[in-house]
């Protein structure tokens, strides 16, 4: 749906996108995770047409991201992080034309469903509104259709927990209708719970790409064992780190090719309560930030 | 942002409403560091060349007095210009323009400032970014007010010492400055009040717009009819102070008074309401957008309509009265020496009236396209532009609903001029509406101007908004100063014949509107192929 190659994107001397790649398969929930200034809104403003690549290929939905952007967004519906409306314009007024912009039918959507859902109101202006419910005008006119591919950018900035939950059962029932979902995000959580695979940039490029799951392999366990007996020698042993041991508490971060070496020692010394956390996407994150940096330790 | 070195408040200080102030005053000259001493310059340039060329336009006494009291037997110069009080005095004669037309300019100028650092940062949401600090609520509104004296008395010193330098009286230097000081100070007052009323910043315009149209229109009215009308007016003081003449000095102490009375109001209306809003609520929208509101086109007209409709009313009410005023006109173009003196001072009567218009309608396209170099760094484009809405509809929609809108208003004013025209029984009344429209082509150059510069960097929106002013200026300097054609040539008003004084002319027009189209093209072959935001 999305295939992007080497994408290079400057302004003036400052390179914001350097050999980027990108690729989002139908049907997935592809998380898009970087920290401030990676050039996360930089891509996807190529993917719209909105800014030119100076290299590269940005394919989208099977046609070419610049030159047959309007036709394109037809098929798509997108959410800026920052929504900016109209001032005069009331939000249901604002939500039928984006409808309307891309070619569809306001009155044959779910606009109305929507609007209650988030709990809009749809007759104040766009200047009376506060930064959350400016973004649920624009998650209502995107969620309101059936577009093809969604694409998110920090699509949840401002909404209080509740309409998280909702905007999480909007992105739940376009991607079981087989839509394809690009989700920008700084909540990890968010994309941890909704997303296939992700892809983590910085400074332009990628750092980190694949599946949730593939990429937990890569990282470390945390476990956590209350011990009968006395705690074995496990310092020193390949993949094993941070170890603690507070009396019959044992604490340590694991590599996977260690785990079976741990687990084998515990069980011997006599485990009485045992848990192993897998790594959260903040720890992928820092991860791979701590890669970039060279400060691993 | 400025260096906030010294402590602002003292510790544990006060709880005074205006706390803090002095900090932003400092913030808000740091922002107008640019636009602020350009504009007061170009205003004293104008002056200063007007009271160093104009002695030199008339052989002697005789010719000025003559030239004076053409003015006075003219209604329509009188209503656009003020009357000369002393027809013998040469420098009344040399800030004929200035005492009340350019006085406007200031009068635009110190309400822009105000509106600047009141309604459009509460707008943004920038005051109550501020008001969460230990600034006190009224200090925003304090620190503008003083900001506003400060640059009043700039400009009313700059332009005394340079009439007095240029060979004026000094006396009636130090007059004429306090007026254009003066008039800063109640236009000011004005923009403060019209802050409070919406809010929108563009209805705040809007307002403070229509109160000084019609405190010209008052003037204009009073000038022309029943004098005291002419007393009720801000701008008809600036006539009956008498700058040049028998000064009445006390004149020049009301403006403060009535600007003080004005920030007061403007004070109380705060008070009365809550921040970032109006004095009256807002309506509530409709919860479905029309059928209609689907194109980029059809959002540019619902997103301007009312400011159309606006300055429509605006235009046709202008129109009808400098219509009603400017019989006696035929009389005075049937007299060869009047001919003479009026083409001196500017082209024949209605031609003008309709070069003033030309200009100020202008400005309408450029509310337009400055607006649309907001939507853009606002990122209202970018939504719009990510839906099946190309490039080139986004362009275009602007682009028509300003230059259409513009030869609309010009249509609006030439009727209104006929309607005068008729209503006051002037004889000969011919092609009105034509001769409106034929300055159509000249206003879309300079409309294509304003295109071309956010077409070529959406941040360029102060160069949108000094074309027409940048034109205005070259025509007034050409003319006092003899500029070489070439120069003056620049301007695409200065192209326009005067109709109805002379006849339509069909190469101008056709060029100019190549001109139009030929900006347009650049700008849209720039425009396809950049950055959005």
């Amino acid at each position: 749906m999305i295939e992007v190659r080497n994408l290079v994107k400057t302004f003036g001397i400052f390179r914001a996108l350097d050999g980027l790649d990108l690729t989002v398969q139908q049907g997935e929930v592809h998380g898009f995770l970087g920290p401030n200034g990676a050039g996360k809104s930089t891509t996807i403003r190529v993917l719209l047409g909105l800014l030119r690549a100076d290299s590269g290929r940005v394919r989208l939905l099977g046609g070419d991201a610049w030159t047959d952007a309007s036709a394109l967004h037809r098929r798509l519906a997108y959410v800026p992080g920052d929504v900016s409306l109209w001032p005069n314009l009331s939000g249901g007024e604002t939500v039928d034309l984006l409808i309307r912009m891309r070619g569809a039918d306001p009155r044959a959507s779910r606009r109305d469903e929507l609007i209650e859902r988030f709990a809009l109101d749809p007759t104040k202006r766009g200047r009376a509104y506060s930064k959350g419910n400016r973004q649920k005008v624009a998650l209502v006119a995107a969620f309101a259709t059936d577009p093809e591919l969604l694409i998110l950018d920090e699509p949840t900035s401002g909404l209080d927990p509740l309409m998280e939950q909702v905007f999480n059962d909007c992105v739940g029932e376009h991607t079981a209708r087989g839509a394809t979902v690009l989700l920008s995000s700084h909540i990890l959580s968010e994309v941890d719970r909704l997303a296939d695979r992700v892809t983590i940039i910085r400074e332009g490029r990628v750092v980190e790409t694949g599946r949730i799951s593939e990429l937990r392999h890569l990282s470390r366990s945390r476990i956590v064992a209350s011990l009968a007996g006395p705690a074995p020698g496990l310092a020193g042993t390949p993949g094993v780190h941070d170890l603690v041991v507070d009396g019959p508490q044992l604490s340590c971060t694991v590599d996977p090719e260690g785990l079976p070496v741990v687990l084998a020692a515990l069980t011997a010394a006599g485990v009485t309560a045992l848990t192993s956390t897998p790594p959260t996407l903040e720890e992928l994150f820092l991860d791979a930030y701590r890669d970039r940096a060279g400060v691993r330790r | 942002m400025i260096p906030m070195t010294s402590p602002p408040f003292a510790a544990g200080a006060d709880r005074s409403t205006t706390r803090g102030w002095p900090v932003l005053l400092r913030l808000a000259l740091r922002q107008d560091r640019v636009v602020a001493p350009v504009s007061i310059a170009v205003l004293v340039l104008m002056s200063v060349a007007s009271a160093a060329a104009t002695p030199g336009l008339y052989a002697d006494e005789a010719a000025r007095v003559h030239a004076a009291s053409a003015i006075n037997a003219s209604p329509a110069i009188v209503a656009l210009y003020g009357p000369v009080l002393d027809v013998t005095s040469v420098g009344e004669l040399s800030m004929s323009k200035m005492t009340v037309l350019y006085a406007v300019f200031v009068a635009v100028l110190f309400i822009v400032l105000v509106r600047r650092h009141t309604r459009v940062e509460e707008e943004s949401g920038r005051t109550e970014l501020v008001g969460g600090t230990a600034v006190g609520r009224d200090a925003p509104l304090l620190a503008t007010a003083a900001e506003v004296v400060l640059l009043a008395g700039v400009l009313g010193l700059l332009t005394a010492v340079g009439n007095a330098l240029a060979g004026l009286e000094v006396v009636g230097s130090l007059a004429f400055g306090g007026v254009w000081a003066g008039t800063a100070l109640v236009a000011a007052g004005i923009g403060a009040v019209a802050a409070q009323v919406s809010a929108s910043a563009r209805t705040c315009a809007a307002v403070a717009a229509g109160t000084v149209g019609l405190v010209f229109v008052l003037r204009a009215v009073g000038d022309t009819g029943p004098a005291w009308l002419s007393w009720t007016s801000p701008l008809g003081w600036n006539t009956q102070v008498r700058a040049y003449g028998d000064q009445r000095w006390w004149l020049l102490g009301c403006y403060p008074v009535l600007a003080v009375a004005l920030l007061a109001l403007a004070v109380a209306l705060r008070a009365r309401r809550d921040l970032g809003a109006g004095l009256v609520p807002a309506r509530p929208g409709p919860a479905t957008g029309s059928p209609r509101l689907a194109d980029a086109l059809a959002l540019a007209l619902r997103v301007h309509g009312t400011t159309l409709v606006l300055w429509t009313l605006g235009s046709a009410a202008l129109g009808v009265l400098f219509g009603m005023i400017a019989p006696g006109i035929g009389d005075l173009l049937d007299s060869e020496v009047a001919q003479s003196v009026i083409d001196e001072l500017g082209g024949a009567l209605v031609a003008a009236i309709l070069s003033i218009d030309a200009v100020a309608l202008t400005y309408f396209a450029v509310t337009v396209v400055s607006h649309a170099g907001r939507d853009e760094q606002d990122g209202r484009a970018e939504v719009v532009l990510a839906t099946a809405t190309s490039r080139g509809r986004w362009f275009t929609a602007s682009t028509v609903v300003a230059l259409a809108g513009t030869a609309w208003l010009l249509v609006v004013t030439g009727i209104g001029l006929w309607v005068g025209y008729v209503a006051a029984d002037g004889p000969g009344v011919g092609n009105l509406v034509v001769a409106a429209l034929a300055w159509a082509p000249a206003t879309w150059a300079v409309g294509a101007l304003a295109v071309l510069s956010l077409a070529v960097r959406p941040r360029w929106t102060v160069l949108v908004w000094a074309w027409p002013g940048a034109f205005l200026v070259l025509a007034l300097l050409g003319e006092l100063l003899g500029l070489p054609s070439w120069l003056t040539g620049l301007s695409p008003y200065a192209h326009v014949p005067s109709v109805p004084a002379e006849s339509w002319d069909w190469g101008s027009a056709a060029g100019l509107t190549a001109v139009a189209g030929a900006v347009l093209a650049l700008a849209w072959s720039r425009f396809r192929v950049r950055d959005i935001g």
